[in-house]
């Protein structure tokens, strides 16, 4: 190895081999132009150019992404608003066929209540006229069956003694 | 191959001749030169033509370039709060220059910039004047109060001792810790490197031994790589620490 000999102006004594290479105090010069120089040059380009760089490409990205969720959220939104307006339109009309639906019922009701009261009447009506011609019926077999009674018995009582009774003797003897 | 572990650690000028000199001092392009401009020039470049802002979707260079932002500014942001992120610029450039140099030592037969004092130590010196700055001029001479923690008054004159002490030893820990660790680090893998090729080179059964210093330097080297990531961790993270402490004193606390 070509070790250097940099003695030109620095006090050190020139370096023995085997010494500590970090402690050669005659390098620090050229090691601390070095640093100076390259961590500088690092140093704005972090500030000026790479560091903005990355930022706005976060930022944007950021943005970018908020501004989707913004998007999404809005949407999101719209949707439920919309869903909102189908579902009280849906009651609207569901209120309106229920309510449409108790009126015919109760129209129906109504007329089936009225044609069974008429059915009633009328049913009550013919039962009365079947009641009264039951009635006279009865009152005219019944009158039937007196007379045909008075005449038997007078048959009877003409047959037996000879004697002609008389109807109304004859009805008053049958205690009637 | 050298067999002396330090060589490794040696700054050869690379042109014979130094370029000028500065107040006397002959300044020469160096190895490490080379490597702080590589390290320099593949950060810079990589971070600006990695990253196109319009591109919704990062591809895996700009991920990259943004998880190391993001890494940055998170750290930031949990050290020292919102006005901390005013340094983000510095705390990044210090951040990707340590962990640059860092990987770009573990390339064999390169070298490795911060396993050299006077580079770390002048890193530490900046972040602390820049600390001492900042406090400063936020603070004026209140800044003082650093040093006067909230105690008894009776043990108070050994703590201002103790925190006067801990504060100027930072710059020496800061930079030693750095340092010590890259330096270790490649030396170890260098001895274990030179133990592989003398028992290699032994011949018989030591060439069959060699393996087990090769299976070690497998390990040492994976452990350097979480080394050479975590001390420029540490070294970012600390310079937030020690920001907060400029910009909010105790208060943070």
């Amino acid at each position: 190895m070509a070790e250097p000999v940099s003695t030109t102006a620095t006090t050190e004594a020139p370096k023995k081999e085997g010494g500590f290479p970090p402690f050669d105090t005659s390098t620090f010069p050229t090691q601390l132009f070095w640093l100076v120089v390259t961590f500088a040059f690092l140093f704005t380009v972090m500030w000026r150019v790479a560091g903005p760089k990355i930022n706005s490409a976060i930022t944007n990205r950021r943005g970018v992404i908020n501004g989707a969720i913004a998007e999404a959220n809005k949407a999101r939104t719209d949707a439920e608003t919309a869903q909102a307006g189908y579902e009280a339109a849906l009651a609207t009309a569901r209120a309106r066929a229920n309510a449409l639906a108790e009126d015919t019922r109760q129209g129906l009701n109504a007329e089936i209540a009225k044609a069974k009261a008429d059915a009633d009447a009328q049913a009550h009506h013919a039962m009365q006229d079947a009641d009264a011609r039951i009635a006279a019926t009865r009152e005219t077999a019944k009158a039937a069956v007196t007379a045909a009674a008075r005449d038997a018995a007078i048959a009877i009582v003409e047959r037996l003694t000879g004697d002609k009774v008389s109807a109304e003797d004859a009805a008053s003897a049958m205690g009637n | 191959m050298a067999l002396n572990p330090m060589e490794q650690f040696t700054i050869k000028p690379l042109i014979a001749e130094p370029l000028f000199a500065i107040a006397g001092h002959p300044i020469y392009f160096t190895n490490q030169a080379l490597l702080m401009i590589l390290v320099v020039a593949a950060s810079s470049l990589f971070l600006t033509l990695a990253v196109k802002p319009g591109r919704l979707v990062p591809n895996r260079a700009q991920s990259m370039a943004e998880v190391s932002y993001e890494f940055v500014a998170n750290m930031i942001h949990s050290a020292t709060g919102e006005d901390g992120l005013k340094f983000f610029p510095f705390v990044f450039t210090l951040f990707m220059f340590v962990l640059c140099s860092n990987f770009f030592g573990m390339i064999p037969g390169s070298f490795t910039v911060t396993s050299q004092i006077a580079v770390t130590l002048a890193l530490a010196c900046l972040v602390m004047g820049i600390v001492i700055v900042t406090g400063f001029a936020k603070h004026g001479f209140r800044f003082f109060m650093l040093f006067v923690p909230k105690a008894p008054i009776y043990i108070l004159p050994l703590l201002v001792v103790i925190e006067v002490i801990s504060f100027c030893s930072r710059p020496i820990s800061l930079s030693v810790r750095l340092f010590a660790n890259m330096l270790a680090g490649h030396t170890l893998l260098a001895v274990f490197a030179g133990f592989v090729v003398s028992l290699g080179a032994a011949g018989g059964l030591f060439t069959g031994l060699a393996i087990a210093p090769l299976l070690l330097i497998v390990g040492i080297l994976l452990l350097e790589f979480l080394v050479a990531f975590l001390q420029a961790y540490v070294f970012a993270i600390l310079t937030c620490i020690y920001l907060n402490e400029a910009l909010h004193l105790h208060d943070h606390h």
